[in-house]
């Protein structure tokens, strides 16, 4: 007994995408599914992260738990994560976390020599694998200054103070500890739609219309500077203050502009910490919740006879 | 320390089901069911891709506490269908959606990146 099917095909437009930041358009689905998407990808979706440390010295100012706590929080490059095991159900190394399926071992070693303080910074972690480095932004053009650009800084160490320890970098998600999360912002809006009744609007002097559009805090309408009619310069930078809406009611013209936001449309921002890039990310979320949905299938054996529907329930003296 | 572990939050325990379902005992068409492990990200889309079937009367979901890592869901459908049936027609959908999502972000990006 195949039901009819109730899918919708939501469309997708980006507007800007760079390996950390991207803004897109979805457009055709609800807030259940704009939301469901910005929670996998701050909270589920895989990255790796060091997750153990051994310190082999450590004669620096920061205590051993300070550098590795700080050492969990540096973003390690995690295009592989989705691939990897978690290491509480690894096989080969019996949940031990140590092996090459679930886990990458990193070594830091530095010593302060000179008079100079020297900082001791993501750089220097030694990654056992090419594929899970510390996240490194200087190839990016947007930096000017790529010369000084010596990664994230672990601690700073003074002559004849000493660091030297070995780190495992596991597997996780966000919901666990948020140093797996792989965003650092995602964000949604309504995308809004605004009316302006021209008839009302011709009624206001200038004088009355530039008050008008001072009256919103962020710039959405601007006078046209030929005609002196108002104009939707950004839509999207009403922030649903009701400001003008307020104003309008004030000045006795209630009903000049009026302003919904469109319930299948959204705007996103989706900010990367560098650990999977933007576009990926979205797609990663998209994977993780499929498998979620697949988890939440209720087994065949348990689909029993309730395909009779009301008679079953009658067979059985429901 | 007796915390426990941070990954009971997300793995489902041996011996527990991750769907268990309940029928109503007064009312037919009725059902219950147990998620466990899971928590507004699939209680919500859930929800309401259950409200696009016109068969169903009620779908709603609740997180009974937020140290109990499980959502309770319940349908009440019209003679016409079933709660599993109505059920697993959801997750068909949402994942025939999430199908579309990907090949339609997909081209997108293909679009995007010849063009500028």
């Amino acid at each position: 007994m195949e039901g009819a099917s109730y899918q919708r095909f939501p469309e997708i437009k980006i507007r800007e995408m760079r390996d950390d930041f991207m803004k897109f358009e979805l457009r055709k689905t609800d807030s259940s599914m704009a939301n469901a998407l910005r929670r996998v990808m701050i909270a589920e979706v895989p990255t790796v992260a060091v997750d153990l440390v051994e310190i082999e010295v450590n004669s620096s100012v920061l205590n051993d738990e300070f550098i590795a706590h700080r050492l969990g929080l540096i973003p390690l490059t995690s295009e592989r994560a989705m691939a990897m095991r978690f290491s509480r159900d690894c096989d080969a190394c019996d949940g031990d976390g140590q092996c090459e399926y679930c886990s990458v071992e990193f070594h830091l070693r530095a010593k302060c020599i000179g008079d100079q303080t020297l900082d001791v910074t993501s750089k220097d972690l030694l990654s056992s694998d090419h594929t899970v480095t510390p996240v490194d932004f200087s190839e990016a053009p947007a930096t000017e200054d790529a010369t000084d650009n010596r990664g994230i800084i672990i601690v700073k160490l003074r002559k004849g103070q000493e660091l030297k320890l070995r780190a495992i970098a596991r597997k996780g998600i966000g919901k666990d500890h948020a140093k797996w999360s792989p965003a650092a912002t995602v964000t949604f809006m309504y995308e809004p739609e605004i009316l302006i009744n021209d008839d009302l609007m011709e009624s206001l002097s200038l004088e009355q219309k530039k008050d008008w559009v001072e009256s919103s805090p962020t710039k959405v309408f601007d006078i046209d500077p030929n005609t002196q009619q108002v104009v939707v310069v950004d839509p999207e930078a009403y922030t649903y203050d009701d400001e003008v809406i307020k104003k309008a009611e004030a000045m006795g013209k209630s009903g000049l502009v009026e302003i919904y936001p469109k319930e299948d449309s959204f705007i996103f921002t989706v900010e990367s910490t560098g650990a999977v890039k933007a576009p990926l990310l979205l797609l990663n979320a998209i994977e993780v919740l499929k498998q979620k949905l697949d988890a939440v299938r209720l087994p065949e054996d348990s689909v029993d006879a309730d395909d009779f529907g009301e008679l079953g329930a009658h067979m059985r003296g429901g | 320390m007796n915390a426990p572990d941070r990954y009971e939050r997300f793995v489902v325990p041996e011996g527990v089901k991750k769907v268990s379902y309940e029928r109503d005992t007064k009312i037919i068409n009725a059902a219950s069911f147990t998620i466990e492990r899971e928590d507004h990200t699939i209680g919500n889309i859930l929800r309401m891709q259950l409200h696009r079937d016109p068969n169903v009367l009620f779908a709603g979901y609740k997180l009974p506490h937020p140290l109990q890592y499980k959502i309770l869901v319940r349908i009440h459908t019209t003679s016409q269908s079933s709660p599993t049936q109505a059920y697993n027609q959801s997750i068909n959908d949402l994942d025939k959606e999430l199908d579309c999502l990907k090949s339609a972000f997909e081209a997108e990006v293909a679009r995007f990146t010849s063009d500028y």
